[in-house]
């Protein structure tokens, strides 16, 4: 049965219609224009219900279509679309989580008069990573891939008359341009390597995974860690991960999509769908796994010094892509994929919460809030749930998740537990002192705070809703969604020990938190009165921004000076001297023209004279 | 360069007088300040070039030339430089690029044209001309020279108008 | 060497005077008179020519004799157009006359 797997196609189509009606429509389409978004994402995520449903409760075949794109030479390029489990829960994600958002959008964008803009960019956006999920092979993904990163720039730099936004996404665009290059560079060394130019994710299965030797283990490896690169600067993984704090520039909706469903997920996408080149190379996967755990602690110490609310959320993000890289690393696919997919609910939850408090005290930073939680209850009792689901606190979804990953870290490198046991401490530190130095306390503001309408927070309870449910699809008590998502019975068992040491983290953090930040048992400053040079290195963000600019920005912008004053001096003197030149030759013969018959003869006997003297000085020579 | 072979016969001091006569007279126009004198000065040019004509055994030519030049040109000269006026010659600044330029263009032509006369072969003496020379280019240009003849007196005449329209005071215009 | 030599050498000598004066002198009468004597260069040539030459001939008189009535017709004109070009501008002065830029 592949009733509505046939029509796949249709779920990228719909929002990027609405954006092809939203830009024809200009601005004049004004706020009803604003739903055509919508509802095209609604369109989007029923069939995306269809299709998962017919998935879930069927054994529906694999189904692929596409068709001849170029054909040059014997080489022949196709496009087409494919619906696996794996993709079809992606279209799940994305789409209920774009829809969310655009419902969202409808209360948060109201007062901007470019709403349809936003809209239409949204819409393209959605398109855009819808495409890149249902994509069958990697050249097609390639396109929406760098669509994604348009519509990232777009969206990142929605208010560009600020300066912070325009430099933001300039920033986005070129960190992720780095290893999308990466990426460019792996899909041309398998098109170069792979039997027949094949680019198709099935025929990448079979070289990989079941005819070993094909091709060999240096290239492997080569490849596996040039696409990485290309998930590493779309995940904000260490060490491209500066551009996403940045992109905070964006509307708060914006963030919660890129966060959630589009952008960084892309890049955890791309490692699962290529996953058989991974497995293929074990130093591949030693690096993913590596640099995921790094990023995990990396940001969640980060996130502990931050003041403004969207850069805690957005370290956040970059720590638990962290936990997806670590889980794939170690060779975990549906962990990685089930921290995703929690992820995704719960940290859309987080943004929108956290627009829901700008949209009310219209400040971004935490320490001019405080006591909202009496003025917004909703948003209040929503972003709790989100923040305990983040911290893993069972039996929330985060808690699930991040269970499966450190267990399956624990089978591989226990020094990998270590290090992701450490970051959800740190996780559940920081997400407490964000929630109880916004919720509680006395106001430090006299804006007058006020619940946001319907429309925003009803997208903020069906978020919460599954950030309390999604997580039990996959227990260690019941291991269905793993199942489903790689049809093989064996799954890892979880471990009693995991999950209390995992329990017990998470609320030793939140309690610590509870203790320094609500009840104020513990002295704020107790770590920075001791040791300021390490909070100082921490609110800095480890000088990361600041090492790139002295490594990289200076020295090509010097080099782009120097080139700029060769072109300058060398390139336009050379072309200002033959403007010149012929400019002075034509004033010299200008003057010449006297009009003076005397100064014609004289001329005229002067080119005489060299005329013969040229004639009568061949015989000498 | 200019070693010639001189031969010390009559003729050639006449041609000698003749030349340096022509000569001096041509530098001494370019030099006087009075255009006046420069143009007596020439027609002494001309007298001696007239010389030189009959020194060629053409009798008739010196004859024209002194009728023509000396007579007709030179006094048509003197009338041009009658009516119109002449104040102020020789105070005007000088020209010392135009002037050097085209002493060192001049010398130089003449240094090529005797280049190239002293490279030309010429054949031998001369074999002798009719000694009535009027009579016979009278004949000439009578017979074989008649349609040019013609012309010329055409020409003449067109010339002759021409000046006239050209120099008469134009009417007023009221 | 003959005689002939020396009469273009003479002739030579008027010519470049002649040129000399035709380029330098400001007086436009000075001028025409510069450009007779070039004439009267070219025609002491003919007639040296028709005594020395390859083919000694009249011809070379005669030519000598169009030539200076080419030259009076010349001089007649001339002094024509210099008078009416005076009576315009009141100088005789050939820097002025820059027509042939207008």
């Amino acid at each position: 049965m592949t009733v509505f797997a046939e029509y796949a196609w249709l779920v990228p189509v719909f929002p990027v219609a609405a954006f092809a009606v939203l830009i024809a429509m200009g601005r004049g389409a004004g706020r009803p224009g604003a739903w055509i978004g919508t509802l095209a994402t609604l369109l989007s995520l029923i069939l995306s219900l269809c299709i998962a449903g017919e998935r879930i409760s069927g054994k529906a075949e694999d189904y692929s279509a596409h068709y001849h794109w170029l054909q040059v030479g014997n080489i022949s390029l196709s496009a087409g679309y494919e619906v696996t489990n794996l993709t079809s829960l992606m279209l799940v994600i994305v789409t209920l989580v774009s829809f969310l958002v655009n419902l969202y959008s409808q209360g948060y964008m109201r007062d901007d008069d470019r709403m349809p803009t936003f809209f239409a960019y949204m819409g393209l956006f959605t398109g855009s990573m819808l495409g890149l999920v249902l994509a069958d092979n990697l050249l097609t993904m390639y396109i929406f891939w760098e669509l994604v990163g348009v519509c990232s720039f777009l969206l990142v730099g929605f208010w560009f008359h600020k300066p912070e936004a325009k430099a933001a996404a300039k920033k986005a665009f070129i960190v992720t341009r780095i290893g999308d290059l990466g990426l460019l560079i792996a899909i041309l060394l398998l098109f170069w390597y792979m039997p027949n130019h094949a680019l198709d994710f099935s025929t990448l299965h079979n070289v990989f995974a079941t005819q070993s030797g094909v091709i060999a283990t240096g290239i492997t490896t080569w490849i596996a860690l040039l696409i990485f690169l290309g998930a590493v600067g779309k995940s904000g993984q260490f060490p491209l991960h500066v551009w996403l704090p940045d992109a905070m520039e964006g509307p708060t909706p914006i963030s919660a999509l890129i966060h959630a469903a589009t952008m960084v997920a892309a890049g955890v996408f791309l490692v699962a769908r290529t996953f058989d080149i991974f497995q293929a190379s074990p130093a591949a996967m030693h690096t993913v796994a590596i640099i995921g755990a790094f990023t995990a602690i990396f940001a969640a110490t980060i996130g502990l010094a931050q003041n403004d609310i969207k850069r805690i959320l957005a370290y956040s993000t970059i720590s638990q892509l962290g936990y997806m890289m670590l889980a794939l690393g170690v060779g975990s696919m549906p962990a990685a994929m089930f921290h995703l997919f929690t992820h995704a609910f719960f940290k859309a939850l987080l943004f929108l919460g956290a627009g829901s408090i700008i949209h009310g005290v219209h400040t971004q930073d935490i320490r001019e809030m405080g006591g909202l939680g009496r003025k917004m209850k909703t948003t209040a009792w929503t972003f709790g749930i989100g923040a305990l689901a983040l911290s893993g606190i069972p039996p929330f979804a985060g808690f699930w998740s991040k269970d499966a990953i450190l267990t399956a870290a624990l089978d591989k490198q226990p020094i990998l537990f270590v290090v992701g046991a450490v970051a959800a401490f740190f996780t559940a530190l920081y997400m407490a002192r964000l929630f109880f130095l916004v919720f509680t306390g006395n106001p430090r503001n006299d804006s007058h705070a006020h619940e946001s309408p319907a429309v925003m927070t009803i997208p903020l309870v069906v978020l919460a809703v599954l950030a309390v449910v999604a997580g039990f699809v996959q227990t260690p008590f019941n291991g269905w969604f793993a199942e489903w998502l790689t049809g093989d019975k064996a799954v890892e068992h979880g471990s009693g020990l995991v999950m209390v040491v995992s329990a017990a983290i998470g609320l030793l953090g939140v309690y610590l938190g509870w203790l320094i930040y609500a009840k104020g048992a513990i002295r704020r400053d107790v770590v920075s009165s001791r040791m300021p040079g390490l909070v100082k290195l921490l609110e800095n963000k480890y000088y990361i921004d600041e090492l790139y600019h002295l490594l990289f920005v200076k020295p090509l912008y010097a080099l782009g000076k120097v080139l700029n004053a060769f072109d300058d001096y060398v390139v336009d003197g050379v072309v200002r001297l033959a403007g010149q030149s012929a400019t002075g030759l034509g004033r010299l013969n200008a003057r010449l023209q006297s009009g003076q018959v005397q100064a014609y003869t004289l001329t005229a006997l002067i080119g005489l004279v060299i005329l013969a003297l040229a004639i009568a000085g061949r015989r000498f020579w | 360069m200019l070693s010639f072979n001189i031969q010390f016969t009559g003729e050639f001091i006449a041609f000698f007088a003749l030349a340096v006569c022509a000569i001096v007279g041509a530098v001494l126009a370019l030099n006087f300040t009075k255009v006046v004198h420069m143009t007596l000065s020439l027609a002494f040019t001309f007298v001696s070039l007239a010389g030189l004509f009959v020194l060629l055994g053409a009798e008739f030519v010196a004859f024209v030339q002194v009728l023509l030049y000396v007579g007709a040109i030179t006094i048509l000269m003197i009338f041009g430089i009658m009516m119109t006026k002449h104040q102020g010659e020789g105070q005007e600044p000088s020209r010392p690029l135009r002037e050097t330029l085209a002493a060192i263009g001049c010398v130089c032509l003449l240094l090529i044209l005797i280049y190239a006369i002293r490279d030309a072969k010429f054949p031998g003496d001369a074999a002798p001309l009719p000694q009535d020379t009027t009579r016979e280019i009278g004949k000439l240009l009578f017979t074989q020279m008649a349609i040019p003849f013609e012309l010329v007196s055409v020409l003449l005449t067109v010339a002759f108008i021409g000046a006239v329209a050209l120099a008469k005071r134009e009417e007023d215009p009221q | 060497m003959n005689m002939l030599a020396s009469y273009l050498t003479l002739a030579a000598v008027l010519f470049c005077i002649g040129l000399y004066g035709v380029i330098t002198k400001r007086n436009a009468i000075i001028v025409l008179l510069s450009i007779e004597l070039m004439l009267n260069a070219v025609n002491l040539n003919l007639v040296a020519f028709s005594k020395y030459g390859v083919h000694p001939s009249l011809t070379g008189q005669i030519f000598s004799l169009f030539t200076m009535t080419v030259a009076a017709a010349e001089a007649a004109v001339g002094v024509a157009i210099l008078v009416a070009i005076y009576r315009n501008r009141a100088s005789v002065n050939v820097d002025e006359f820059d027509e042939l830029r207008r």
